[in-house]
């Protein structure tokens, strides 16, 4: 009990000092402005746009404070060009090759070009961004944690894993056993690599996400492009698994004929679904990852709102926003591990629904 | 918004990655690792139920142990009750052998003494008979010594054969 408490604390103090450094990135940012221009402090603090920086991708990586990773742009161009260069050269506004960061409009905060006829056009964007690069992270985080369980096994043969290995394989045999075995059943061994994939991608996502410090704290999850994936590639999985009898419910379903003869009303509403329960999917990830660190950012840059009203209110607002923000990682801890379960649960589950038994093996029994 | 509209190049590195991860799981990682997960629970399954086997077997064990047990300690039982009363009867049988000789013997000691008694009696009489009859000859012989005393005694006798008739 004392072991737990002393770990559970010092993961606490962990969460603050992560919070503490990453932020200086937010503070580094603002808080040299305010020095330097006392006088324009409330222009130079914008929330919105401090926020919405953080959330959305970027073309390199701020580690801390002034320290910036560049990161590799690929685009190519109308002509149909490739272009391949350091994010370094269209740092504060430069331009390359014809190619800058837009500040405003429809494109903001990705790369644009300006085409033949003189208007500003997106290329195809191929580069290494930041989300990107947290995707490669978790993937490499989840590469090591199972193959270390992979390596545990093969090492020690029977005996049952401890302590780490032991939680690990804890999470695998939960998702294996409690969520695919029990919903597929024979079908279990097919499915579950997938399965289980999809649930360490996106629990390890939510945990880096979790880490502020380099090379954690990118929103990866929260990012639609990634929901938008992994619900795509579940959305193929269930209809490539669907069998005959899964297609016959969606266009001709066991209803009343008038349901489904002059006006295909059932068969359109199936049919809609099997859309939207991959869109559902998609955006239940997305807008939980995103609204988590959503929270933590309007948290942090309440204190440099009121940092304009004496230290007084500086001082209080800190205190509040630190606690607060502890409490909702810690909340997002448990989000982060919630939505994994879910959208594994509900892909499992829609894949359970598209097979489901064929009438004659019904009979059968 | 930005925020909402999917990126095309960040999904294609997703897919990219996510095919990379989901192909080097599951071709490496995840069939070891449930194959391992249930080989070990099968072995555990297995032990239990050969460690129950071996319960049941070692209370089948006890019992027939138990029942040799109690068989071996009835047979005692038998052999001993057997033993005392073949006891009781060899006993009975030399007391009665014994018993019998003694009878036997007492009753010849008894007909010998009693035709020793017999022998005697008529010895005793013999001699009775002829010492009275030499007692009664000396006193007769004195006497009747003289006539008178003869007569006289005679005529006693004769009237002692009347009184008795």
């Amino acid at each position: 009990m004392k072991r737990i408490l002393t770990y559970a604390s010092g993961i606490v103090v962990l969460i603050m000092g992560f919070l503490l450094i990453s932020h200086d990135g937010v503070a580094g940012e603002v808080l040299p402005g305010e020095e330097q221009h006392a006088d324009e402090s409330e222009k130079a603090f914008n929330p919105k746009e401090v926020i919405f920086e953080h959330l959305s991708d970027e073309y390199w990586w701020s580690i801390v404070g002034d320290v910036v990773l560049p990161l590799p742009v690929i685009v190519r161009d109308d002509a149909g060009e490739w272009h391949v260069f350091s994010s370094s050269r269209l740092m504060n506004g430069q331009s390359y090759e014809g190619f800058y960061i837009a500040s405003s409009g429809e494109y903001e905060r990705k790369i644009v070009g300006i085409g033949a006829d003189g208007k500003e056009y997106r290329p195809w964007d191929f580069s290494i961004t930041k989300t990107a690069c947290g995707i490669m992270v978790s993937a490499v985080v989840t590469l090591l944690l199972i193959f270390s369980l992979v390596a545990y096994y093969r090492r020690r043969g029977m005996r049952a894993p401890r302590r780490g290995m032991g939680f690990l394989e804890m999470i695998v045999e939960m998702i294996y056993k409690e969520v695919v075995v029990s919903v597929l059943g024979k079908d279990a061994r097919r499915f579950a690599p997938y399965l289980l994939t999809l649930f360490f991608f996106i629990f390890i996502s939510n945990m880096v996400g979790l880490i502020s410090v380099f090379p954690g704290g990118t929103n990866v999850t929260g990012n639609i492009s990634i929901t938008l994936v992994l619900a795509l590639c579940t959305f193929v999985v269930v209809n490539v698994s669907g069998n005959k009898e899964y297609w016959k419910e969606i266009f001709w379903p066991e209803v009343p004929v008038m349901l489904k003869c002059p006006l295909p009303l059932l068969p359109l509403i199936e049919f809609f679904g099997v859309f939207t329960k991959p869109i559902a999917l998609m955006i239940r990830l997305f807008a939980n990852m995103m609204g988590g660190h959503l929270i933590s950012l309007v948290l942090i840059c309440m204190i440099f709102l009121f940092s304009t009203m004496g230290a007084f209110a500086t001082g209080v607002s800190s205190v509040f926003s630190i606690v607060f923000v502890v409490f909702m990682n810690l909340i997002h801890v448990l989000v982060g591990v919630i939505q994994a379960y879910v959208f594994t649960l509900l892909s499992t589950i829609f894949i359970g629904l598209a097979r489901p038994e064929l009438k004659h093996e019904i009979d059968k029994k | 918004m930005s925020l909402f509209t999917p990126e095309f190049g960040l999904a294609f590195w997703m897919l990219v990655v996510f095919l990379i991860l989901f192909a080097v799981l599951a071709k490496f990682a995840w069939p070891a690792i449930i194959r391992s997960m249930e080989e070990r629970a099968a072995f555990i399954d297995k032990g239990i139920e050969a460690s129950r086997l071996a319960q049941e077997e070692r209370q089948k064990v006890k019992e027939e142990v138990q029942a040799l047990l109690a068989d071996a300690h009835r047979q005692q039982m038998d052999v001993l009750q057997q033993t005392e009363r073949l006891k009781r009867e060899i006993i009975a049988k030399a007391q009665k052998t014994a018993e019998d000789e003694a009878k036997r013997i007492s009753e010849s000691a008894r007909l010998a003494v009693e035709q020793a008694k017999r022998d005697a009696e008529l010895q005793l009489r013999k001699q009775v008979a002829s010492l009275s009859l030499q007692i009664a000859e000396k006193v007769i012989r004195k006497e009747l010594a003289s006539e008178n005393e003869q007569v006289k005694f005679v005529g006693k006798l004769l009237n002692e054969l009347e009184n008795k008739e």
